[in-house]
């Protein structure tokens, strides 16, 4: 690793501040599961490294039924799944954060850092659009809200301009009725990278038995996170049947764009789109059956 | 023909039994499990690893390496390096001396010292991506990084070749312009990629198809694969004003480590001193040096000790994986179940240099089969990929999965259960290899016999998209050269010091061997790895040979002990030496009676100390079978493979520890299970490799894996007093194969191509 | 007699006998009675003064690579590729 800088600022000004100054010399430090491991490669350099985990905005969070969660940008993901209320509101993020890296992994990287690697095969970034999470930013040019489905513009790119920072995340209020669930398809069990990954929502009528609405978000397809929009049109209304979801997910596979290399073909990547759709509208709807907020 | 058995005393055994060594004796230490005698520096993180090695005034070193698959180096400008401050010097192949066109047989395989000296910095052309083609050596490790990228290197690429069915084409790029087919005395007339081609034949093969009811032939490839060591090539070089050159490494053989530097560097050998230190893992790619000569020659120049330490990347794409095949087997047999032909054509790749391991793959393919009538043919093919080094019972993995492939399609053609008509084709003491030998007592009936009394076997396996497969594996485990010393200590106990590297428990099965033979407990041994001016020559710790080598070795030192005992017993009791007995490590005369401890104590302060002292090189295989049961479920919609049961059999002679039996028989089922499913080179069209990390290159974590069973069968080896087999290699050679079939009973489908990865068994899944 | 087994491709030295027979009391006689029926052989398994460095030898199943390895009367000897192990 070649050497560099180290900055800890406690208030998130300061942080702009040095952020801004430096420029491009400047990286964010979070967990630093990603950035360290890409400086110790070469993959990144950066002269200027500031860790954002002791600046109050970004290390906390708040949920409530009524107003939803507010995530800090640097909130460890094991604060997640732990959290029973958090856990069961939104169920496709717990998912996500359950099986990003193992446990010490888990103990340090966070929701935010993973958003704003903005990795195609990112695990949380599926969960949080299917969940409608909108991205907090500050930067100097003031604070200004993007949701989280227009925040990737390619690998390892997003809206950030320079001296702007994400702070937090925030999640609508999950209602009676609603389920979510993540997947991935990965070759082994554990402590591996998504071949394909799929984040779906749903929210169930007051009878319970038709999808009122539905949002799916598909990783590791493109060169950023996919919303699988027609298909999420598709079940409105309809009955989550085993038809249905089965169409959902074949009409999810015409969003997949997904290219192949050393942890995929594209054509099964293609195919997987289908299965993991399907499998995931149906774990939500068996979560959303159940669901009080 | 001589089926004759050899008998059972060992070359160079003298003519005293040990204390228990009779078959039906009831042993005290050989067979229990205690703790191993390294334990608690290993698991309270004390254990001394090359990395944990800091000298006074140590430098760091980085070497540059090629971004091309093949290229040649037209320039390489150390200039803007070597003005940074903190640069302590740099080198290139020019700084070794020129290597010498030398073969030399160093006990596992042979060396090429001039294609090892340009394995380890490329001289003209970079041969693989990753191939070290500079390094440097600062201050610190951040500073070397920095400076090997100051280092300016201009190549010309060329065009590369990876797949070996391509490069023996007859249009590939050359890797070597000099390199022509070895073939036991026919010299191919231009050169080619093909180093070798290993031809074997036994009796009439077309005689053989003739008498065939059913035959059956199928071809099979596979990819390269990683040994996958937990701890990367970490070594620290220390050469003296005094000329004496001291290395600290983490490797299987110190004593090769130390004749590949003489070799290289062309100095005497007594003026290498190799220090081991402890291991994390080798499997057979921690024999041939990598970054030692160049550490020893950044040394030199600087003045100062120099570490390198390896990162992943340069482990995955410098280092020895084994190889990528091709292989078309074909059997033949009577609608009665007796193998009557079998013809296989096996094209290994080497990797960049000459001399993979065809040889023991050809060797291996037919070994476990009783067939009359065979031809092999074998090609060593060098390609644009990392010199291929041993890899736990090199070669014959690859030939079980093809071979054991071919057994079983053609044991249901037959309509025979397939262990039963592996049962009916076993080899036995007196068959045949198609390479020529006979083999002694082995045992591969009495290891299928216990798969097909196991409760596993002979459990259901109900459900959809689920099967069960068995296949088997053998390899011939080395013998070689090893040696032990051992002093008693006043309190009875006895410092044992040996040369072998401990990898998989071995300080703990040398020592019980010893323990055994003094008639003492396990804790009272205490062993220890020495240095190579410490100790005799001692062979590497591979050819699962040191718990048979080395253990014989610590036996005879044993009985060297035993016989100094007597003889100051006798002076103790002023009776004559052939009046004392020894049994169970009690010395005995008329009434008097001293155990082993009591006698040491006594003798400490009278006389000579004593030390017993032995070198052996028992010149025979072990000869290793073991068989392999697994039970999977594959989802119908991914391919993916689940394990639900794994039990692995085998043949260890006698298990001296036998939970570090269990351990091996584990460790390389494991081993096999990610080969079989998941493990490989995934390289791009300009050869360079895009999984080079543990990541993308997926061993099998714990999830992965259920819990293995083991069964040991004990047919003694007639070769060792305590009828040890090796143990470690063979394990690692039928997985593959056995999940092969698994995976046909569950979907239908044949896989003739490792892995057998989710999307490549879902492949197989939609064409069938 | 000590049986030799002639490696396939050697066998155009031998006249395409897959086995020759000889009398000898160690490997280095049995080569050079090797020689003498089939002129060139020894230069195929041997270099300099000992077995080539790419071969082992199996006599009555022990693998050795020394000349003077010991024969009896009905031995069996083959040439093999030199191996490795992990």
């Amino acid at each position: 690793m070649i050497e560099f800088e180290y900055a800890a600022p406690t208030d998130l000004d300061e942080a702009i501040g040095l952020f801004a100054q430096a420029g491009d010399r400047a990286t964010l430090l979070a967990g630093g599961t990603d950035i360290i491991v890409q400086l110790r490669e070469g993959l990144r350099r950066a002269d200027l490294v500031i860790d954002v985990k002791k600046i109050p905005e970004l290390s906390q969070f708040e949920y409530a039924p009524e107003t939803g969660l507010r995530l800090g940008a640097s909130v460890p993901c094991w604060q997640i799944y732990e959290n029973e209320s958090i856990a069961a509101a939104y169920p496709a993020l717990a998912d996500a954060v359950r099986i990003i890296g193992g446990w010490q992994i888990q103990s340090r990287a966070s929701v935010g850092g993973n958003l704003c690697n903005a990795s195609p095969a990112a695990d949380s970034i599926p969960a949080l659009i299917a969940l409608g999470a909108v991205a907090h930013l500050a930067g100097p040019g003031g604070r200004r809200a993007v949701p989280v489905a227009e925040f990737c513009t390619g690998p390892g790119k997003n809206v950030l301009q320079s001296g702007e920072l994400l702070v937090a995340l925030t999640l609508p209020p999950a209602h009676a009725g609603s389920g979510s669930a993540y997947q991935r398809f990965i070759p082994r069990n554990e402590m591996d990278i998504a071949v394909v990954g799929a984040g779906s929502w749903v929210q169930l009528d007051e009878s319970r038995q038709r999808i009122a609405a539905a949002r799916i978000a598909l990783a590791a397809v493109g060169p950023t996170p996919r919303q699988a929009v027609q298909a999420a049109e598709f079940l409105c209304g309809k009955e989550p049947t085993e038809e249905n979801l089965h169409e959902a997910g074949e009409l999810a596979k015409q969003v997949a764009t997904p290219i192949s290399d050393m942890r995929g073909p594209a054509e099964y990547r293609t195919h997987l789109v289908g299965v993991l759709t399907r499998r995931t509208l149906a774990a939500a709807v068996e979560r959303a059956g159940t669901f009080q907020p | 023909m001589s089926t004759e058995v050899p008998s059972r005393s060992t070359p160079d055994a003298s003519d005293l039994s040990p204390s228990s060594a009779a078959e039906t004796k009831k042993y005290k230490v050989i067979g229990t499990r205690p703790i191993r005698h390294d334990g608690a520096d290993k698991v309270t993180g004390k254990a001394r690893y090359t990395s944990d090695v800091l000298l006074p005034n140590m430098a760091y070193g980085a070497l540059v390496r090629s971004p091309y698959a093949h290229a040649r180096i037209v320039s390489i400008d150390t200039s803007e390096a070597e003005a940074m401050p903190g640069v302590l010097a740099t080198m290139t192949s020019a700084d070794l001396p020129d290597p010498w066109d030398k073969v030399e047989n160093l006990g596992e395989g042979c060396i090429n010292y001039a294609h090892l000296s340009g394995n380890v910095l490329a001289r003209g052309k970079a041969l693989y991506k990753g191939h070290a083609v500079a390094a440097v050596c600062a201050t610190n490790a951040h500073l070397a990084e920095e400076a090997a990228a100051k280092i300016k290197v201009e190549y010309e690429p060329l065009p590369a070749v990876t797949w070996v069915l391509d490069a023996m084409k007859e249009d590939a790029p050359l890797l070597h312009d000099n390199l022509v087919t070895q073939a036991l005395g026919e010299e191919s007339a231009r050169p080619s990629n093909i180093g070798a081609h290993i031809h074997f034949e036994q009796g009439d093969l077309e005689a053989g198809w003739a008498a065939a009811d059913v035959i059956v032939e199928r071809e099979f490839k596979t990819s390269s694969i990683h040994q996958g060591y937990i701890e990367p090539h970490v070594s620290i070089a220390m050469w003296n004003e005094d000329g004496r050159l001291k290395i600290w490494t983490g490797t299987q053989g110190s004593f090769v480590v130390r004749q590949q530097m003489a070799e290289l560097l062309k100095i005497p050998v007594s003026q290498v001193l190799v220090i081991p230190c402890e291991i994390g893992g080798g499997f057979g790619g921690k024999i041939a040096v990598y970054e030692q000569p160049v550490a020893a020659v950044l040394s030199r120049k600087c003045g100062r000790p120099v570490k390198i330490a390896m990162r992943r990347d340069e482990v995955f794409e410098a280092t020895g994986p084994t190889p990528g095949s091709y292989m078309r087997v074909k059997l033949g047999a009577t609608k009665d179940g007796k193998l009557t032909a079998g013809e296989a054509w096996l094209a290994y790749d080497a990797g960049a240099f000459p001399g993979g391991v065809i040889g023991p793959g050809c060797m291996c393919v037919f070994s476990c089969y009783d067939i009359p009538n065979a031809v092999v043919d074998g090609y060593d093919v060098v390609a644009n990929k990392p010199k291929v080094q041993a890899y736990r019972a090199p070669g014959s993995t690859h030939a079980a999965f093809a071979c054991e492939s071919v057994i079983d399609e053609l044991a249901l053609e037959l309509k025979i259960d397939p262990l039963d008509f592996r049962l009916k084709n076993a080899v036995q003491e007196g068959s045949r290899r198609v390479d020529g030998p006979v083999y002694p007592r082995i045992g591969l009936i009495e290891t299928l016999e216990a798969v097909r009394d196991s409760q596993h076997w002979n459990s259901p396996l109900e459900g959809p998209n689920r099967g069960r497969g068995i296949a088997c594996g053998f390899w011939f485990n080395a013998g070689l050269q090893s040696s032990v010393t051992a002093a008693v200590n006043p309190d009875g106990t006895v410092s044992m010091s040996e040369g072998s590297t401990d990898i998989g428990g071995t300080r703990a099965s040398i020592a019980m061997q010893l323990a055994e033979t003094l008639g003492i407990a396990a804790t009272d041994v205490q062993p220890q790895v020495v240095d190579t001016d410490s100790i005799g020559y001692t062979d590497v710790t591979g050819g699962s040979r040191v718990t048979f080598a080395t253990g014989l070795a610590a036996y005879q030192a044993g009985l060297d002990i035993q016989k100094q005992m007597v003889r100051r017993a006798a002076e103790l009791w002023e009776c004559d030496v052939d009046q004392v007995t020894v049994e169970d490590g009690v010395y005995r005369y008329g009434d008097a009676a001293l155990s082993f401890k009591e006698l040491a104590v006594k003798l400490n302060n009278a006389g000579d100390p004593i030390v017993g002292r032995a070198s052996v090189s028992p010149q025979v295989s072990t000869n290793a079978f073991g068989a392999h049961i697994v039970d999977v479920e594959v989802d119908p919609e991914t391919g993916k493979v689940t394990i639900l049961r794994y039990t692995a059999v085998q043949d260890a002679g006698k298990a001296i520890h036998p939970s570090y039996v269990e351990g091996q028989m584990q460790g390389g089922a494991a081993q096999g299970i990610g080969w079989a499913l998941n493990e490989e080179y995934f390289y791009d069209d300009e050869g360079v490799m895009r999984n080079a990390s543990f990541l993308d290159y997926r061993i099998p974590t714990a999830f992965d894996l259920p819990m293995i069973e083991t069964i040991i069968v004990e047919v003694p080896n007639p070769d060792h007093p305590y009828g040890v087999r090796g143990v470690g290699e063979v394990p690692i050679v039928p997985p593959p194969a056995a999940l092969a079939i698994a995976i046909h009973r569950a979907t239908g489908c044949r896989m003739h191509e490792l892995p057998m990865s989710p999307p490549h068994v879902w492949r197989a899944m939609q064409d069938r | 007699m000590v049986q030799i087994f002639i490696p396939a491709p050697l066998r155009r030295l031998t006249a395409g006998q897959a086995q020759v027979a000889v009398v000898a009391t160690t490997l280095r006689e049995a080569i050079e009675a090797l020689e003498q029926q089939c002129p060139g052989i020894r230069g195929e398994l041997c270099e300099n003064d000992g077995l080539a460095p790419t071969l082992q030898v199996a006599v009555d199943n022990r693998m050795t690579r020394r000349m003077s390895t010991p024969l009896k009367a009905d031995s069996e000897i083959h040439f093999l590729p030199a191996i490795g192990g992990g």
